[in-house]
């Protein structure tokens, strides 16, 4: 507290020196966990093809059969799509909590996925929109409508902490958003049909959307990666931040507006995923602790290992029947969530 | 202050015997104006159920004339309502648009009821069977059941209260905090726990079969599109029942609005009526929901509409009605509105319930929550 104790023990570097090597290991863990998701994703299915098998068909690409089919057209993009999309949430999530200064911040639990979906069935009811592409800007347009409603919302409510208040108003929003889903699609059973499938996050089937979805995760995550020392000095606090120089305003709207870029293109994609973003983002910033330089890569990672597992335990755990991933994610990322809201800390802030 | 203290000028003797006689005047006039406000609240609540009563009344004759995909004649109405027709406008009338009106009136009441029940005991407006997800839980039991053992007589209703109750143990269980229940805790486990029991509903959509999945989708969007007598006898015996438990609560939950402690004192058993009241709050909940599915925000909305209108003493009766007329009215909207109709009555609660439940976590705190 006092001056003179800080240049006796500066408080920053000694912390950071020991966790050096931790982080080199949490890096390498983090490769492996990606590598054998990766595998396990791509050999691991409803038909049984043997690793063997596998090996060849991947060294003979554009060689025989029906195994051959399997693997290149279905399981390999969609492994590849989850990959993106699980890291676009992680990096989603983290960026979001990050400058809501909330735990529970997340695109599934603050409706901004809703509403993503109701601009989607918008653009499929009035504007012709069927390729991603055309859903890719409605859910773009929508994330950020709802986005900056939910934080108008949030920021101004009476629930004791802008923490709840987030979180309620993420709830209300995601209930009129939904209705109004229904209210648009109730009587065209085309449209309906289409949504149905859409509306539940899956990634069953979605492999042939991942070239279109590509340039605009791939985007969205490169111009996450350098933000990480924006989001260390935002945290500090406005004021801090604004007296080492940094644009406060302008940053947090340039960090704000690539979650947002992040979670359509997630969500234009697949559908709606609750959860993934606040397990990754926790589970990051668990494992490295508060630095966002190494904990929003790792959140990227996190929610790529997250989304990828849970897409590929859902293929497995019923016999014959696809368990959709956000209905994987949901039951792993609610104890989570539960367990979040029970801190002691996170109520009374 | 200067004025309250006049008497004791008359010096030091007479202080006591003055001050004794203003306080007895005071406390006669004190008694007075209350057994009057007293008075005056009966009246106006009175006016307020029969002008209620009025408007469900309304609202069943326009749900049962105003035509569907048929139209009867409006002449016919009245002679088949009394057994004088037989045919379309009997079938019509007693198999399609009574039950329909009645499941949405009784379900609208339960709602309203345990909405004003659980405002009434956590004294916090967010505080609804919606939030607290006993909705859900009950929509994942009744779903199940539904899809897995559809023959079981009662099944539905049954699953539906042990899934309500299972959810609401669960989520109080967690959302306790050194012996005391945190609201926003609750709300916050609660919203949560309904995450589950909602992936778990669309889990159940994807492995129903064709035949199944009309059910299902009923407890994705609350709706009264295919109520039957059976499941209007169902809701009426469980407003019964839960109005009648409510009655037998009512004095308790009256002292124990003045704070735990005095209700203590006045020899209310604290414990027992609180486990009570959520009981009941969470049966009557659990079955309309069995029924009809989740029409969202009813409970929210009910229970600050009659603390509005009739104060907080006589919410939870008044909440029974409002929640009737909240639920049929947008049943009626639901089917005949223009341009929007027809579609499921949750779309409609929901698209009323949730702009109210913004309103109402905007509202800078003034005293004036349940």
């Amino acid at each position: 507290m006092k001056q003179s104790a800080s240049p006796a023990a500066p408080p920053t570097p000694t912390p950071a020196r020991p966790r050096a090597p931790r982080t080199a290991v949490v890096v390498v863990l983090a490769g492996l966990m990606l590598a054998a998701v990766t595998i396990a994703s791509i050999g691991l299915g409803a038909r049984d093809i043997s690793p063997l098998e596998i090996v060849r068909i991947l060294l003979h690409p554009g060689a025989e059969g029906y195994n051959g089919d399997v693997l290149w057209t279905e399981r390999i993009p969609r492994t590849l799509l989850g990959l993106t999309v699980g890291a676009a949430l992680g990096a989603s999530g983290l960026i979001m909590q990050a400058l809501t200064m909330n735990p529970l911040a997340e695109p599934g639990v603050l409706g901004v996925q809703q509403g993503a979906a109701v601009f989607v069935v918008l653009g499929i009811l009035f504007l012709d929109a069927s390729s991603v592409q055309g859903y890719f800007w409605m859910a773009l347009t929508g994330s950020a409508v709802t986005a900056v409603l939910v934080f108008l919302i949030g920021t101004r409510t009476n629930a004791g902490s802008s923490t709840i208040g987030l979180v309620l108003a993420g709830v209300a929003v995601a209930a009129v958003m939904s209705s109004l889903i229904t209210l648009l699609v109730v009587r065209d059973e085309a449209v309906y049909a289409h949504l149905r499938f859409w509306s539940v996050g899956q990634l069953t089937g979605r492999g042939q959307f991942l070239g279109q979805v590509l340039p605009f995760a791939l985007t969205g995550l490169v111009l996450a990666l350098p933000l990480g020392r924006t989001l260390n000095l935002l945290s500090l606090g406005d004021e801090t931040a604004r007296g080492l120089g940094i644009r406060v305003e302008r940053d947090r709207l340039a960090s704000a507006a690539v979650a947002v870029l992040l979670c359509a293109a997630a969500t234009a994609a697949v559908g709606p995923v609750a959860f993934v973003g606040l397990v990754a983002a926790h589970t990051a910033r668990m494992l490295v602790g508060a630095d966002h330089r190494w904990s929003l890569p790792l959140s990227m990672a996190c929610g790529a290992v997250l989304l990828v597992g849970a897409d590929t335990a859902g293929r497995l755990v019923i016999d014959h029947v696809e368990v959709q991933v956000s209905v994987m994610t949901a039951f792993v990322g609610t104890p989570f969530f539960v367990w979040l809201a029970r801190r002691r800390d996170l109520v009374r802030m | 202050m200067p004025q309250t203290h006049a008497p004791r000028a008359d010096g030091a003797r007479s202080l006591g015997q003055a001050s004794r006689d203003t306080a007895a005047e005071l406390r006669a006039a004190t008694a007075a104006r209350l057994r009057g406000a007293h008075r005056a609240g009966i009246r106006r609540a009175r006016l307020v159920a029969c002008v209620l009563v009025l408007m469900l009344l309304a609202l069943l004759v326009a749900s049962i004339l105003l035509g569907g995909v048929k139209k009867i004649p409006a002449g016919d109405v009245l002679p088949a309502a009394f057994g004088l027709r037989t045919g379309l406008a009997d079938y019509v009338i007693f198999r399609i648009r009574l039950p329909r009106a009645l499941a949405a009136l009784l379900a609208g009441a339960l709602f309203g009821l345990s909405g004003a029940l659980y405002q009434r005991l956590i004294r916090n407006p967010l505080a609804t069977p919606d939030m607290v997800g006993i909705s859900a839980g009950a929509g994942a039991g009744a779903t199940t059941v539904l899809l897995f053992a559809p023959a079981v007589p009662f099944g539905t209703s049954l699953a539906g209260i042990a899934g309500a109750f299972a959810l609401v143990a669960t989520v109080l269980a967690l959302s306790r905090h050194g012996g005391s229940v945190d609201t926003y805790r609750l709300v916050l486990v609660g919203i949560g726990l309904s995450a589950v029991c909602t992936a778990y509903v669309n889990y159940l959509f994807t492995v129903a079969g064709q035949h199944g999945i009309a059910q299902v989708m009923r407890w994705l969007v609350g709706s009264v599109n295919d109520a039957t007598w059976e499941g209007v006898s169902t809701l009426a015996g469980a407003l019964a029942v839960c109005g009648l438990c409510t009655a037998l609560l009512g004095r308790s939950l009256g002292s124990m609005s003045l704070g735990d402690q005095l209700a203590l004192g006045l020899g209310t058993r604290v414990g027992a009526v609180r486990i009570a009241t959520l009981l009941v709050g969470a049966a009557a909940a659990a079955l309309a929901t069995s029924v009809t599915g989740p029409i969202g925000f009813v409970s929210l909305i009910s229970g600050p509409i009659a603390v509005r209108l009739v104060g907080a003493d006589r919410s939870v009766a008044l909440a029974v009605p409002i929640g009737a007329v909240i639920v049929l009215g947008a049943d009626v909207l639901a089917q005949h509105g223009p341009v929007i109709s027809p579609v499921p009555t949750g779309v409609l609660t929901a698209l009323l319930g949730a702009p109210y439940f913004v309103w109402l976590i905007l509202r800078r705190r003034q005293g004036a929550t349940t």
